[in-house]
């Protein structure tokens, strides 16, 4: 325990070394302009940063507040608020504050708005989408005004990935419905005002610890139609839009000279859940020869237009320290797949159906009807496995239906994604682990619970990276999940904005370059 | 017609009762769970169970029916799961832009129904009869949401002549200012609200310029129009005195009854021009499963269907002295 304890502390402590000469911004932007208008897909539902529910209050959220830490491209934790840090046990992290920064009101940053925004956080009074992910904090307390004490309730290496969390000013949220309607934190950018449904502007913050912006203000205008976004851009109203647009759409942006295309892996994927509960599937022999009917490469390149990146594992990409390309899970092989499910019993009916001792090998596969890529992608995977002999039906719901349906185990398989995945732990821990909170397939294996526990446990990256990729590697010959594709963002940007990059999570930290002295 | 208006205005309070339960049940059907939405795909069963508990979404139907009866009666319609604010707030804030845009498309409609009407009625069986009803056949055919892209691509990609997105400053107070002499922002909504009004109103004009034309060439056909031109009086007079007052009548109630259609179609302009209105909210709320916000806006709607089927009835006695309403 005690050599574990000292690697942390190195591991903790390297990292506030080298973080401190970074500037915010991923790379600087030629020449900023005054005013920069994007679509996005999405209101925002709060702008409260410990509401933030979807991508367009995750992207704006990022501009308004800072965290103790921020993340880098790599997920890596870099001082923000925080200007470094240090863990004298497992259970014990100390946080030292940037001192000068006040919030966008005037006021100053002290230790007890970090108290607020993390006890607030965990009250459940607040509903807060994401506090499963804090509650390994037992507590959080001011030392002084500038520093702040957390205890954990058991050691927890991905907290670090979660501390970007913003800081809220105590003294304007506490008590304040209005909160997320008229935001204030500590970021280079201010809320200006919000038209519901329709636009939100933010404006330069010129008290900035971090310099003030040289883009003066930010507009963020919403459609929700990935057609008509496409064409917003396409008429010159608009500089920046992301994906998720319709594959066609992607293709004539990139053919217009008069955009920047920059492609990142994001931290999501889409996969294939396989309900290992249910008898049919519980085999993992099963799996694996059902999983070699999924034609990744038609999926991902023609369904999906070749806008992801054919998975080979659960590790993402996204995540070069975690990542191993040698962790393979089953390709597509029809006749292998074929000649297992004789193997293994299953022996084509005169139906042109596989039975085994009087059971057909019959299944239903679901997903949303939202999504166009995804009913084509399973009704695709429903022709493949007729003509393996394995009689498919597929289920197509509206996506709250859906969900409820994967989190009752409605479906044998379902094709889904997950996304904002800012660990590794995220995309597995409650996924796969036998106890996870969503683990809706209730695949269970000791030896994945303890990978996953370890990775938790690890006091470096490296030792993190050794977990993940065991784990990986079970989940990639026993196949609860088959990973069809670790998606990518694409962004397009108008010439105004030359030397714009963007990270897996869409984040718009280059729009806050400073002003150049 | 005072009496009447305010009989009639009393029947909202029991037809607002009435759609509110029958939402209310109807939503009890509605398979999907907006706490399991609200949390998202990470949340814990326990996190969902007390948040169910915190919205009193785990409290007996006839209870929560209750209350948000008794809410109704007092002006509330309740908070939103997702926005945490009140529904008539959030409902307030859209109306306007939905009213703009379903008012500029109506307007479009009828103007461009009313004059390709009577002119194809005017030259019935020529060349520029039969071209105009088979543009109305393919309008009518012509999908709204088809229609907003390929208008977006013309005028705006191409052309580059009109915004392809969002609203302009709110039509009421852009036309206070253009009229005390600073025309700009009421150009600039003019120019914003154009290609959404343009796509969902076409449609609508298609079919209001085929009816002009049935009911013109009707009622040309009635002796009180041959007297009337025996009397000597002018052609055009006839036209719009005699003729098109009485062709009229069908195509107010036909307005009226397409102001359901027109209010569907909204839902999808609105969402290909960005524009804040109703019909992008109803959108989210649904697919979110915000119950309380889906029960207010069903409940809005069926009320501004009503009061322009009210207002129908008005004209209808306006333009018809010979129909009284009691």
């Amino acid at each position: 325990m005690s050599f574990k304890r000292s690697l942390r502390s190195v591991f903790v402590g390297s990292i506030a070394a080298l973080a401190l000469s970074s500037s915010l911004a991923m790379a600087d932007l030629v020449s900023p302009p005054e005013t920069v208008r994007m679509g996005f897909d999405v209101d925002s539902l709060s702008l409260d940063v410990r509401l933030q529910a979807e991508t367009t209050s995750y992207r704006l959220n990022d501009l308004l507040y800072d965290g103790l830490v921020r993340l880098d491209e790599h997920f890596m934790p870099q001082p923000a608020l925080a200007t470094s840090w240090e863990q004298p046990d497992p259970l014990t992290l100390i946080f030292h504050l940037r001192e000068g920064v006040t919030f966008h009101d005037g006021s100053p940053l002290k230790a007890s708005d970090v108290v607020y925004t993390y006890t607030t956080m965990l009250d459940p009074a607040l509903n807060a989408r994401s506090r499963s992910l804090y509650e390994p904090i037992e507590s959080v307390t001011a030392v002084d005004d500038q520093t702040v004490e957390f205890k954990l309730k058991e050691p927890y290496a991905p907290l670090f990935s979660y501390l970007d969390l913003g800081i809220v000013p105590q003294s304007v949220a506490e008590g304040n419905a209005n909160f997320g309607a008229s935001p204030v934190g500590t970021g280079p950018f201010r809320f200006d005002n919000w038209v519901r449904g329709s636009q939100i502007n933010l404006v330069a913050n010129p008290d900035y610890w971090g310099g003030e912006p040289a883009v003066k203000r930010i507009e963020v205008v919403i459609v929700s139609d990935g057609t008509a976004r496409a064409q917003a851009m396409a008429a010159g109203d608009l500089d920046l839009i992301y994906t998720p647009l319709p594959p066609a759409e992607v293709r004539k942006l990139e053919a217009d000279d008069r955009f920047n295309h920059s492609v990142v892996p994001a931290a999501s994927f889409i996969y294939v859940n396989f309900n290992t509960a249910d008898p049919l599937l519980s085999d993992p022999a099963v799996r694996v020869a059902i999983s070699k009917l999924i034609d990744q490469a038609t999926i991902v390149d023609q369904i999906y237009g070749g806008m992801d990146e054919a998975a080979s594992s659960i590790l993402m990409p996204a995540f070069p320290w975690a990542y191993d390309a040698d962790v393979k899970q089953p390709t597509f092989d029809l006749e292998g797949a074929m000649a297992e499910l004789d193997a293994l019993g299953w022996t084509m009916g005169l139906d042109g159906v596989r039975a085994k001792d009087g059971v057909r090998l019959a299944l239903t596969i679901g997903t949303n009807s939202e999504d166009a890529e995804r009913i084509q992608s399973i009704e695709y995977l429903q022709n493949l496995f007729a003509s393996a002999g394995i009689a498919t039906e597929v289920l197509i719901v509206d996506y709250p239906t859906f969900m409820q349906g994967n989190q009752g185990g409605t479906y044998q398989l379902s094709f889904l994604s997950w996304g904002n995945l800012v660990d590794p732990d995220r995309a597995m821990f409650g996924q796969l682990h036998s106890q996870g909170n969503f683990n809706w397939g209730k695949y269970s294996n000791p030896e994945v619970d303890e990978a996953l526990e370890r990775g938790r446990e690890a006091s470096t990256p490296e030792e993190r990276a050794e977990a993940y990729k065991a784990a990986a590697t079970i989940i990639a010959d026993e196949v609860p999940y088959y990973i069809v594709s670790h998606m990518r963002l694409h962004a397009f940007t108008s010439k105004k904005l030359d030397g714009f990059t963007t990270d897996a999570r869409g984040f718009l930290t280059d729009l806050a370059t400073p002003a150049s002295e | 017609m005072l009496a009447y208006t305010i009989r009639r205005l009393a029947m909202f309070v029991p037809l607002a009762f009435g759609m509110a339960t029958i939402t209310f049940c109807l939503l009890l059907f509605f398979p999907g769970d907006p706490v399991a939405v609200l949390l998202g795909d990470a949340a814990t069963p326990e996190q969902i169970a007390q948040t169910r508990a915190n919205l009193r979404l785990d409290a007996p139907w006839f209870e929560r029916l209750g209350s948000f009866l008794w809410g109704l009666a007092q002006g509330d319609l309740g908070q939103s799961i997702f926005q945490r604010r009140p529904v008539s707030a959030i409902i307030i804030e859209r109306l306007g832009a939905t009213l703009e845009l379903a008012a500029a498309a109506i307007l479009i409609a009828v103007v461009i129904g009313l004059v390709l009407g009577v002119l194809a009625a005017l030259w019935r069986g020529t060349f520029f009869d039969m071209a105009l009803m088979f543009l109305a056949q393919v309008g009518i055919s012509i999908p709204v949401f088809w229609l907003g892209i390929m208008l977006v691509y013309v005028f705006s990609v191409s052309l580059g002549w009109l915004p392809s997105i969002s609203r302009g400053p709110a039509m009421g107070p852009a036309l206070m200012q253009a009229l005390s002499g600073n025309p700009g922002p009421l150009l600039d909504s003019l120019s914003h609200i154009f290609l959404p009004a343009l796509s969902l109103g076409l449609g609508q004009a298609a079919i209001i310029s085929r009816l002009v034309r049935a009911s013109v060439l009707d009622v040309m056909h009635e002796d009180f129009v041959r007297t009337a031109r025996a009397k000597g009086l002018s052609r055009t007079r006839v036209m719009l005195v005699h003729v098109l007052r009485n062709a009229l009548l069908p195509i107010i109630s036909v307005v009226g009854l397409r102001f359901g259609v027109l209010l569907a179609g909204a839902v999808l302009t609105e969402s290909i021009f960005a524009w804040p209105g109703l019909g992008q909210l109803i959108i989210t709320a649904v697919s979110q499963r915000d119950l309380p916000l889906i029960q207010g806006l069903l409940l809005t709607f069926a009320l501004m269907f009503a009061l322009v089927n009210l207002i129908v009835d008005l004209l209808y006695g306006l333009v018809d002295p010979r129909i009284e309403l009691e």
